[in-house]
């Protein structure tokens, strides 16, 4: 028994989990197989991204059902003998995997940041104790379960074309109904999967500053994010845009961070950023030292400077 | 109708200090994770809606029959625990076994709440672990809860939408943070806590092989290293420039 | 010997430090503005328990005795002065009436302060002082009444309907007593609020009697437990006021240890200046020594059948407390430098609250005296 399977309820990020299997694929030869429920679509992009793609097609699985999801994909496993299961770590893909993890007795990571390969042992990267520190596991048990993070991984790139087959899967009726489904109200920002930000924090004076904020964000084609403080107690964001521990994890291209001082509780949201820039008035800010690109200077003059130098 | 809240005793993590990238934890108090508080608020607003009782499951150490009064402070009427000083760090398939076995032992359950993560790992597995032991429907990340008889509807928020969900009950539900916000327990209550009802559990009674069932194992877990290029620049042109030059912004 | 806090009175403590973040905090600049406590505020403390610390169950109190009140009073007081005096004369009042207040004036006063809207006061200090020799207010008993006359100075929390304990002599016997006077009676009004340099927010005034008629039901104890009753209320005082500068010692140690983490000078923090260095750990010491004394007078407030007997003690630790919470203010203050004197740091507002606790319910040099007296009897 062994194999890699991978599922994912976004299309985008079965693509990911691709990548990832092939990593793994690569120090091991296990064979890749791409599962998709009543999607047909994500099996033709997961098989012309090469993937050899098993589509399940019965209307009795409900994907909001993690029971009736949870006894499809055991099967799956099952049937094509796949030992190592790649599910992607958003919310759907969470509840999945730990419920499939019982399922198979197996160990179940979640949240994973990265995979490093050992021959033949996997090991992830994961935030633990609230984000103090990260840590790196291993699954003993036999069937194992990896939920990876979105934007890990590359998407698998469109390349030679895999085969689709259909795999017939029996289901229980679920024991919920959807009655609604709904776009969310207000600010949708999703600042988590933004490739450039632009953070504010309390080194900006006043709400109408903001408009300079958002005229940069425009020049560079960003999403606004902010420090606690600027949503929760000037209330000048939504609390969505928060980054840190107590608001989202971001790993952006691209991070510009302007008039933030830098505690742990803010840069465990924005560590992992491929590029920060930190623009404070305090050269010896503590944001400094975790920046790629410094420049002392009052945001305040230099936001419409850096705007008008990409306006160019 | 029962009301069972799981809850995770971690050391307060506002309180950890890191040293030599390794977390210190001598002398940081156990407390609750903050989303399982939510998960607890959420069933008290519940019982003050429909009635019945209010019962916090956990295991750990024997520091949490004092930990528990936190959530009896707050408004749970009762509590079910398994304690055992070999229970810290116990991975969450073990957690979910144990927890299982406690809500085995109460009736008439209706919801069984948990917070969408738990505070120190946030990996959000024992809910649908547990769903899963005891056979029952689940639904995550839920932001709205309201009861039908002997059916709940509940709101799913997910990354880009939002699902409207009926459910039966028993049923499994995680709680999202901003759901609500946990009451201040009173003093009144807080000094009542250590005289309401708990049962405690060993692990013996359950019939679990802590040592033999590990799944995972941990490498190692250190503070993140910051490896930065750390350059100057001058104006706004001049870092335009760099990160054009760099590749992770285009004109 | 235990130096612990209980699993109880740490939560007592968490509730006290979270409502006082939550629902003070933002308020703080207000409470000292307006010179008074919002009714949001004092709600919220009632129904967290918080307002009626020690005051017994049956009455509607918390029942947390004056440990409980000590840990959870440091914790409101930390982040307001204001609201630490208010909260503590709440206590003087509640406590005097629980010590020598008859079953009737317990379950009428007690419960109409914990369960109800009352906000109990007690008047002493009069214009020429505090001594009780010195007191010039007069009750003359009339049939069922006592008539009673005179001017108190400096009393907190006039301006809230509830009982008020007034310390007056007989006019006949010219022994003193307490009796329990509604406020707002007829004959009972108030001077405009005093305005205080530092832990403001607690409605300051004086009070004027003419000729309010108070039963002769609402005498506190026996005519002759009078000056047993003052002792209690005296000692009573200075648990509440050692408890209140604990707090602004934590608020101090607190501020001054942060900013000395963020403040960079000359390129480094300036905790990593040695001067700096030793400054925190002296606050720290500080901090520490007046915290035992004060847990330890709750703990004795607790534990001490005449409460009475707790004069000395009770004194002891405010004189040292309130002393203490001076020097640390100033070596907080030196730490800050320059900003710790402007009004948006909130050190300004700590050294000036810090300033006030000497100077009240009685001045360390006439605390010394008492104290002194009971040592040499």
């Amino acid at each position: 028994m062994a194999g890699i399977m991978i599922y994912s309820d976004k299309d985008e990020l079965s693509f990911e989990l691709l990548s990832a299997a092939n990593l793994i694929s690569g120090h091991t030869g296990l064979p890749i197989n791409a599962v998709c429920i009543n999607n047909s679509e994500q099996a033709q992009g997961l098989a012309a991204r090469g993937a050899e793609t098993y589509l399940i097609n019965n209307e009795a699985i409900n994907l909001a059902d993690s029971k009736g999801m949870a006894s499809a994909l055991e099967s799956a496993a099952i049937q094509l003998d796949a030992n190592i299961i790649l599910l992607s770590s958003n919310r759907r893909g969470k509840e999945l995997s730990g419920r499939l993890a019982e399922k198979l007795a197996a160990g179940c990571l979640t949240d994973v940041g990265s995979i490093k390969v050992n021959r033949d042992k996997i090991e992830c990267m994961r935030n633990s104790l609230g984000g103090a520190v990260l840590a790196a596991q291993m699954i003993t048990s036999d069937y194992k379960i990896i939920a990876v993070e979105s934007r890990v991984f590359e998407e698998m790139a469109v390349g030679k074309e895999g085969p689709i087959n259909n795999l017939k899967i029996e289901a229980q009726p679920a024991e919920l109904e959807v009655l609604e489904e709904r776009a969310k109200v207000g600010d949708t920002a999703n600042i988590e999967s933004a490739n450039i930000l632009v953070a504010v924090g309390q080194g900006l004076k006043s709400e109408n500053d903001m408009l300079i904020i958002k005229e940069l964000a425009e020049a560079l084609g960003a999403e606004i994010a902010c420090s606690k403080p600027v949503a929760t107690d000037k209330k000048w964001l939504p609390e969505e845009r928060i980054i840190g521990l107590s608001g989202k994890k971001c790993k952006p291209d691209l991070a510009v961070i302007l008039g933030i001082s830098g505690q742990v509780q803010f840069t465990v949201g924005i560590r992992d950023a491929r590029t920060i820039v930190a623009v404070n008035t305090d050269e010896n800010a503590l944001i400094m030292q975790m920046a790629d690109y410094i420049m002392v200077a009052d945001l305040h003059d230099l936001v419409p400077e850096m705007t008008r130098a990409l306006l160019v | 109708m029962n009301i069972v809240v799981a809850m995770k005793q971690i050391p307060d993590l506002q309180q950890v200090r890191i040293r030599n990238r390794q977390p210190v934890l001598d002398g940081v108090p156990m407390t609750f994770g903050s989303i399982d508080k939510n998960a607890l608020e959420t069933a008290l607003q519940l019982k003050e809606a429909a009635g019945g009782n209010v019962i916090v499951i956990s295991a750990g150490t024997e520091e949490l029959e004092d930990t528990v009064k936190e959530a009896l402070a707050a408004g749970a009427d009762e509590a079910y625990l398994v304690l055992d000083d070999e229970l810290e760090n116990i991975e969450s398939s073990v957690s979910a076994h144990l927890l299982a076995e406690l809500i085995k032992q109460i009736e008439n359950i209706g919801i069984i709440l948990f917070g969408e993560g738990s505070g120190d790992n946030y990996s959000g597995q024992v809910g649908p672990r547990i769903a899963e032991i005891l056979g029952l429907p689940e639904v995550g990340y839920v932001c709205d809860i309201e009861l039908e008889d002997s059916r709940v509807k509940v709101t799913r928020s997910l990354e880009d939408c939002e699902e409207i969900v009926r459910v039966n009950l028993p049923a499994v539900l995680t709680i999202m943070a901003d759901i609500n916000e946990p009451r201040i327990p009173s003093v009144t209550q807080i000094l009542k806590a250590g005289k309401k009802p708990k049962q405690i559990l060993e692990v013996e009674d359950i019939g679990l092989d802590l040592k033999g069932d590990k799944k995972i194992i941990t490498l190692s877990s250190l503070a993140p290293e910051n490896k930065r290029k750390q350059i100057t620049v001058k104006n706004g042109e001049e870092l335009v420039d760099a990160l054009l030059t760099e590749g992770v912004i285009r004109r | 010997m235990e130096f612990k806090l209980s699993k109880e009175q740490e939560l007592i403590q968490k509730t006290a430090k979270e409502y006082a973040e939550k629902a003070i905090e933002p308020l703080v600049n207000q409470i000292e503005d307006e010179n008074r406590v919002p009714d949001e505020v004092i709600e919220g403390l009632r129904e967290l328990g918080l307002l009626c610390l020690p005051v017994e169950e049956k009455y509607g109190g918390a029942g947390a005795g004056f440990e409980g009140f000590v840990v959870g009073l440091e914790q409101l007081a930390r982040v307001s002065g204001g609201v630490g005096i208010f909260v503590s004369v709440v206590m003087l009042g509640t406590s005097t009436i629980a010590v020598h207040g008859t079953e009737e004036q317990k379950e009428k006063y007690l419960t109409g302060t914990c369960k109800g809207s009352w906000i109990p006061s007690v008047a002493m200090t009069e214009p020429d002082g505090a001594d009780p020799r010195m007191l010039k207010t007069t009750a003359k008993k009339d049939g069922d009444h006592f008539i009673l006359n005179g001017t108190k100075r400096f009393i907190t929390n006039t301006n809230f309907a509830g009982p008020m304990v007034v310390f007056a002599k007989d006019a006949d016997t010219g022994r003193i007593n307490g009796y329990i006077v509604d406020k707002f009676c007829e004959g009972y009004s108030i001077s405009e609020p005093w305005d205080k340099l530092g832990s403001k927010g607690a409605f300051l005034s004086d009070v004027y009697l003419k000729d309010v008629k108070v039963p002769v039901s609402n005498m506190l104890g026996t005519p002759d437990e009078g000056f047993q009753t003052l002792k209690v209320t005296m000692a009573m005082g200075k648990i509440g006021l050692s408890a209140i500068y604990l707090g602004n010692i934590l608020a101090a140690y607190d501020e001054a240890f942060n900013y000395s983490k963020d403040r960079i000078y000359l390129g480094k923090p300036i905790s990593q200046f040695e001067s700096v260095r030793n400054s925190i750990v002296d606050i720290a010491m500080k901090y520490e020594a007046a915290k035992l004394m004060t847990y330890r007078i709750g703990y004795l407030a607790d534990n001490t059948a005449n409460k009475a007997k707790l004069v000395k003690d009770s004194a002891m630790t405010k004189i040292f407390v309130t002393e203490t919470a001076v020097d640390v203010s100033r070596i907080a203050m030196n730490v800050f430098g320059s900003y710790g004197l402007m009004k948006d740091y909130k050190m300004s507002r700590i050294y000036r609250d810090a300033i006030v606790g000497p100077q009240i319910e009685g001045t360390a040099n006439l605390l010394k005296t008492v104290v002194a007296t009971d040592m040499y009897k």
